[in-house]
Order: structure tokens, then sequence, then C-alpha cells
């Protein structure tokens, strides 16, 4: 899978659980300061992300990424 | 870099009186910090614009939101964070590139989680500092503003307080929302309400150099769980004492700390950081409480009434018992019952019972109704030997609380001297409190609560007609040699100087030491002890040795060049049989000083408030007896004799039982000189002279033994 085909991904699965529209998620968003995910989303994003992608991800290291950018290379390092 | 004192103190008007306030991070649930902080700025009814400012809503409590606070147009003058810390620094930024200067961080998660939190502290300083933003926090409670003109309650408290003249400013969130409770039970209000958290950026000394000039603060209290400037946090109390007349109570918790169970000298031992700072507080007329509700008694006192000329009271009461342990009480604090004028007594007859006790404590007995109160406190006020009442009350069933209390409330608004009242009990007298506490008339559930807050508020105000600026913190004399010597020890990695090195170090300062040689020979020990002529006494000299005397190496009372030769034998022989090996430096001879008082004088480099000077009766039981005093160096002579005095084998060195006095003017500029000698070598960690004896007056004083610990 290439870096542009997991951001998509990743843009889908936060569009999802943030409700938002795909357009207003920029590659450098930041989940909590840009996107206003609260500490439950945050949670809900790790989740979410580990069943789109079908990995188990280190919760701790998952909760210090803070960007769509960050995001695409923490879980390509999974795939 | 910039003055950032100077920046914060312009700043803190604008934290405090903002014309428009910035929530960044808030958001629509209640019951949240992001969420409640903006609701009580809203509720609160703040003089000024608020602007929401959420990434995904649109409007907050019918507030037109913001995604970036960058997005408002409008000129923001305070931006309070609530986003988590992890994108603190993110909101931070666009505070700067916005203009805000004024920023309280709400966000917890920095220096209080560990090694990475306190990183993401320094970042935000950082940022702080590029756009010359002062901010308060982070991890904190926010910040409360009473004042009309401003009604700003940018906190996550439950409670916005009533408005009032105290200022209460604490390192501790969770207390603050503990102290709104409780004051609002009394009818206390606030001026100013900071909690402060981190205190990364704008510490307690900001905010007391900014309270100094607030007009709406009469009293300033603080809640301290560290000291990270001594030094300075003594320097700004004594500007506001000294320039506001602003009494500052403080609570610093951590009192049981134990820091001292290692120490390698008498000193060491007995500065514990608690006596440090008990010293430090003492000498900038800070006044330290002892717990909350201590605190507020002693605030009320000062905020409600006015100060006692002297220290004379009258004491009212409609009980025996209570009135004998209030008057024990406070004679025992310092203050003397009140001799009524022939006018009070004559005044008092006349209104008063029979079998009511005319004399103070005055009694008018169990069956008192508002009349008899009236009639006594009016009398005790109008006389002139009278400087403030205490009024006490117990509930009899014909006694017209109410009544009393709003009559109390009258007859002290007719005259400018304190009054405190202690209506005992707790349901009966509930209402009665309620209007003493809503007239601003001190109440105190015990009677003898009163003393301390009398006292306190007499001991400021005496304190203030006689306060002297504190001095900078430099050495006046500097020496060279001394420091020479010390980095020699300390180059060949030596961390103990005993009494022969430490001697030659103290006396570059003009300490009064003793002839004295070090021998390591019997032969060499006889010849030096004839050079300086007997009696002498002779000590091992060994930088394993810290007590002397419990290894058999100190012999006193030597009288000629035999019994010198025969000490040096005896004493080696006795110190290798108890320390086998041991690396002995040599032997000191020294002169024999006359007998006299022995007292202790130490330095202890403490790391929140610098050079830390002790005095004490001294001798081998100075732990046993810890009778001590401290003081912060730099120490001028006034304060060296307020050292001697303060201990309480003081009247020894003043002359008792028939004894002539000591010398304790030399004692006093040997403390000076001392001080000068802390502040002229930072690494100097500990040093005793134990014993430095005193002698009659004008005969001097010399130290008899000396040592160093260094850095």
């Amino acid at each position: 899978m290439n870096q542009e085909e997991v951001k998509h991904r990743i843009k889908k699965v936060v569009a999802s659980v943030l409700k938002l529209d795909m357009s207003e998620i920029t590659d450098n968003a930041n989940f909590i300061f840009d996107l206003g995910a609260d500490s439950m989303q945050s949670m809900l994003l790790i989740a979410a992300f580990e069943e789109e992608f079908e990995i188990e991800m280190d919760v701790d290291k998952a909760q210090e990424v803070q960007t769509i950018s960050g995001a695409v290379e923490f879980i390509s390092s999974y795939l | 870099m910039k003055d950032r004192g100077k920046l914060h103190h312009k700043n803190l008007q604008t934290l405090f009186y903002p014309k428009s306030v910035a929530v960044i991070g808030t958001n629509k649930v209640t019951g949240t910090v992001p969420g409640d902080i903006f609701i009580n700025i809203l509720h609160a009814d703040l003089q000024g614009i608020i602007y929401p400012v959420s990434p995904r809503e649109k409007s907050i409590g019918g507030v037109k939101a913001y995604k970036y606070v960058i997005d408002i147009e409008e000129e923001v003058d305070l931006a309070v964070i609530v986003f988590p810390s992890s994108v603190a620094k993110l909101a931070l930024e666009q505070c700067g590139q916005k203009g805000i200067k004024s920023v309280i961080i709400i966000s917890a998660g920095f220096r209080e989680v560990g090694e990475k939190g306190q990183a993401k502290e320094k970042e935000l300083l950082e940022i702080a500092e590029k756009y010359d933003i002062s901010f308060i926090g982070p991890n904190c409670l926010g910040v409360i503003n009473t004042d009309p003109v401003s009604r700003l309650n940018a906190s996550f408290a439950r409670k916005f307080p009533a408005e009032g003249n105290i200022a209460f400013l604490s390192q501790s969130g969770a207390l603050c929302t503990a102290v709104l409770d409780y004051a609002q039970a009394k009818n206390i209000g606030f001026s100013k309400f900071v909690s402060f958290g981190n205190k990364t950026d704008i510490s307690e000394i900001d905010l007391l150099y900014y309270l100094m000039e607030d007009k709406k603060t009469k009293v300033i209290l603080l809640y301290l769980e560290e000291i990270t400037d001594g030094p300075g946090l003594m320097k700004a109390a004594r500007d506001v004492i000294e320039k506001s007349h602003k009494p500052i109570l403080i609570i610093k918790s951590g009192r049981t700390e134990e820091g001292a169970s290692a120490a390698a000298s008498h000193t060491g031992s007995l500065a514990g950081k608690d006596e440090i700072c008990d010293a430090a507080f003492k000498q900038a007329g800070i006044i330290r409480c002892e717990n909350i509700e201590e605190m507020f008694n002693i605030a009320i006192a000062f905020v409600y009434q006015p100060e006692p000329k002297l220290n004379r009271i009258a004491i009212i009461t409609n009980a025996g018992g209570p009135g004998v342990l209030t008057t024990d009480a406070a004679i025992k604090s310092g203050i003397h019952l009140a001799q009524f004028s022939e006018e009070t007594t004559l005044a008092l007859k006349r209104s008063l019972p029979s079998t009511a006790n005319i004399n103070n404590p005055v009694d008018v007995i169990g069956d008192a109704r508002a009349d008899r109160y009236v009639a006594a406190i009016s009398a005790a006020f109008k006389d002139e030997n009278v400087d403030g009442l205490f009024v006490i009350l117990t509930p009899q069933s014909m006694t017209d609380i109410n009544t009393i209390a709003k009559e109390i409330a009258t007859v002290a608004s007719q005259f400018d001297k304190p009054i405190y009242t202690s209506f005992m009990g707790e349901a009966d007298v509930a209402s009665g409190i309620q209007i003493l506490q809503k007239h601003n008339i001190p109440h105190y559930i015990l009677p003898e609560s009163m003393c301390k807050p009398f006292m306190k508020v007499y001991q400021f105000h005496q304190q203030i007609s006689k306060s002297e600026t504190i001095t900078e913190a430099a050495a006046v004399y500097k020496s060279k040699e001394a420091k020479k010597r010390i980095n020699s020890a300390l180059n060949s990695n030596k961390k103990f100087l005993h009494e022969f090195e430490a001697t030659q170090i103290v006396s570059e300062y003009k300490l009064p030491v003793l002839k004295s040689g070090l021998t390591t020979s019997a032969e060499e020990a006889a010849e030096v002890a004839k050079t300086i002529g007997f009696p002498v006494v002779m000590k091992v000299m060994s930088e394993k040795i810290v007590h002397k005397f419990d290894v058999g190496g100190v012999i006193l009372n030597i009288n000629s060049e035999i019994e010198a030769a025969e000490a040096f034998l005896k004493i080696t022989d006795s110190v290798q049989k108890i320390l086998p090996g041991i690396k002995i430096d040599g032997i000191l001879v020294s002169k024999q000083v006359p007998e006299g008082l022995e007292v202790i004088l130490g330095i202890k480099k403490d790391p929140s408030f610098g050079d830390v000077i002790m005095f004490g009766i001294g001798g081998i039981f100075v732990e046993i007896f810890k009778d001590v005093s401290f003081r912060v160096a730099p120490i001028q002579k006034n304060v060296a004799f307020e050292m001697i005095q303060e201990i309480k084998a003081s009247k020894l060195l003043l002359g008792a039982r028939g004894k002539k006095p000591a010398d304790i003017e030399c004692l006093a500029e040997t403390i000076v000189k001392l001080s000068n000698l802390a502040l002229d070598n930072p690494n100097i960690k500990e040093l005793d002279i134990n014993p430095l004896i005193v002698l009659e007056l004008g005969k001097g004083c010399f130290v008899a033994d000396a040592k160093i610990v260094l850095k």
C-alpha cells in the first residue's frame, strides 16, 4: 500500500469518527488543535485505525501522534 | 534577555482587566474544564467581549465561535488556553501571532508529570519570550477578579466569590476551590484570586509586585508548595510591606520534610528547610500561617478592623470561664490586659449589676442582654488605656443574641479601635455570627483564637514603623587568599576543612581567632606550645574526624612543654585505638581562652534562600538543646542582635544571676563578618564555629573551633 493510499484511508477514518467533511482535513492537520478531537475521540481514532488497517498499535506511542502526516508515517510502520 | 518582571507587571494589568477574552480550546460540554471555563466567564458578567475558540463549533452558548484565535478580527487582550498540553504550544504560538500579551494556561500535563512535561513547559517559555507574552500556569485553576469594572472568572471554580479586599494566590488549584467554599460560608470576599500552578512564567513574586499597587487589595494571602527564588520572594515581600503597608500571609507546605539527617556539621543538621523558611519569612516581615483557618482568622483582623495603637485589650464576657481562658491566652500571646481609668470603672459600676465584675476581664453576668453589652463596650472603647476589645458571648436562655450582634456592630462603627468577637457554640449563635460577619466584625469560634490575630496585626504595624530595606546579597569585604585556599582544597578533591584550615579562612574575614600551630611530633608540639604561651589546648586534625571529643582527640589545660609533648602522644594513641589506620594531618596547638560562654555560629547554603547564618548556644550538646536562631545573609548588626535575643538562653549572654553580661557587641560584629564570609565564598556548603567563646563585655570573643564543608 503506498503512502497516498494510507493517507486517504486515514482521512476517511478521521472524517467518519470526528464527523467532518474530507475537504476540511489537510495533510498537516492536528487532530486536537485543527480538527477538535477530544480525549475520547482520540482513543476512538486509534481503535478505528486498527480496524481499518487490521493492525495492533502500541497505544502509548499512538497517542503521541498528533497530525495526519504523523499518522501516515506511524501506521505505515505497521504495514 | 528582556526584563520579564517589568513585562509581567504591564501584562498582569491586562490579564486582570481584559476588555476582550478568547477561550482557546473550549467546547459545548458542561462539566468539562474547557466547557466550564467559557461558561464561567460568560456567567460572571465579564465587562468585555468573550470569544470562544473551538476547532469544530460554530457557536458556544449563543456566542459565535472561531476555529483559530488568529481568525478573530478584533483585538484580544487575554487568552485562556484550555487545550490539552500536547497542543498548548500551538495555541500559545497563535496568541503570539495575534499580538495577545496576557495568557492563562489552564492545561495540565507539564512539569508535574515528569521530564517530557518539563520539556513542553520550556517550549511554552520560549514562545512567550519570543512574543513578549506573560502567562500564568500551566496546570492551574485560573484567575478571578471580582472588581466590578472587570468581573473576570477565568477559572473552573464552582463559585464566583464576593468582592472584598483579600487577594489569594495559590500554587495548588484544588486548594483554591476549597478556600472559595470556606470563604463564602464566612462571608469573606476577595479582590483577586489566582491559581498560578507551575509558575513557569509569572510567579508569586510578579503577582506580589502587581498586588502592591492594586487598590482593591489590602491583604495578600499566599499558599506555596515550593520556593524557587527565596531571596526574590523576600525582597518582593519587603517591598510590598514597606511601600504599600499590605501584610503578606503565607502557608508554606512541606514543614515535615527531613533533609538534615546526613548533614556533616551541626549547622547542617540544625538548619532544616523549614527552620530556614521560618527565619527568612520573619526577616522579610511575612506572617507564616499553619493552616487555612489561621490564615483567614488573621486576614479578617487586618481587613475588617483598624490597627491597635498598643496591645492593651479589654475583655467583655457574659461567662467567667471563657473570660479567664481568654485572659490566659492573651497574656501568653504577649497581650496586656488594660487597666481601666477611673471614669471607665465608674461608668461600668453605674451600668452593670452589683454582681458583675467591673474589672478587666469585665463579666456582664450570664443574664446580660444587649444593654449591658452596649454599656460595657462603649465604656471600654472610650477608655484611653484600651487599644482593642475582645467580646465573648455564651448563649443563655435570656441572651438576645441577634440584638447583641447588631448592637456590637453599631457601637464598633463609632470608634476607631479594633473589636473581635467570639459567640461560643454553634446552632444557637449561628444567626448572630452571620450578623457580625455581615458587618465585618471578626468572629472566632474559640475566644482564645482572638489573641493571635490581634498580636499579628499589632506586631505588623510595629514592624512597619521600624523596617529597614534589605541590602543586596553581596559581600562587602572580599578575600582572595580565602578563595585561593578553598580552590586549592577543591582541586585536591577535599570536601572537609578541619579546624586549622578553617581558622585560616575565617581569620581572613577578621573573625577573632586564637594563636595556633599545626604540629606533627611531640617535640614540635612542646615548642609551639611554648611560643604561644600557656595554657594551651591540643586537638587532633583529620579530615575524617567530625567530632573530636568522641575519639579522645581534645586535651585542655596544658600548662607546660612536658604536658604538651605527653598530650600529643596521648591524642594520637587514643585516635589510632578508636579509628585504626586513620589519616591524621597533625595535632593543633592553640591558646586556651579564659572561661566564657560557648556559642555556635554557622553557615548553611540553602537551595531556596542562599546563605543562611545560624547562631545559638554551643558546645557539644548543641544538637540536643537546639536553642538556635537563623537569618538569611546579608546580616546587618541590628539583625545580628535580634538573632542573639531570639534564643532562649539569651539571658545568659545578657547577664543572668549576678553574672556580668557577655560581649554581645563583639558577638554581633562576628555574626556580621560571618555573613560577609558566606557571601564571598559560594563554594562553602556548611561551616561551624563551635564553640565561639564569648567573654565578659569589652573583653571580646574567640573562635575556639571551626570546620568547613565544601560543595
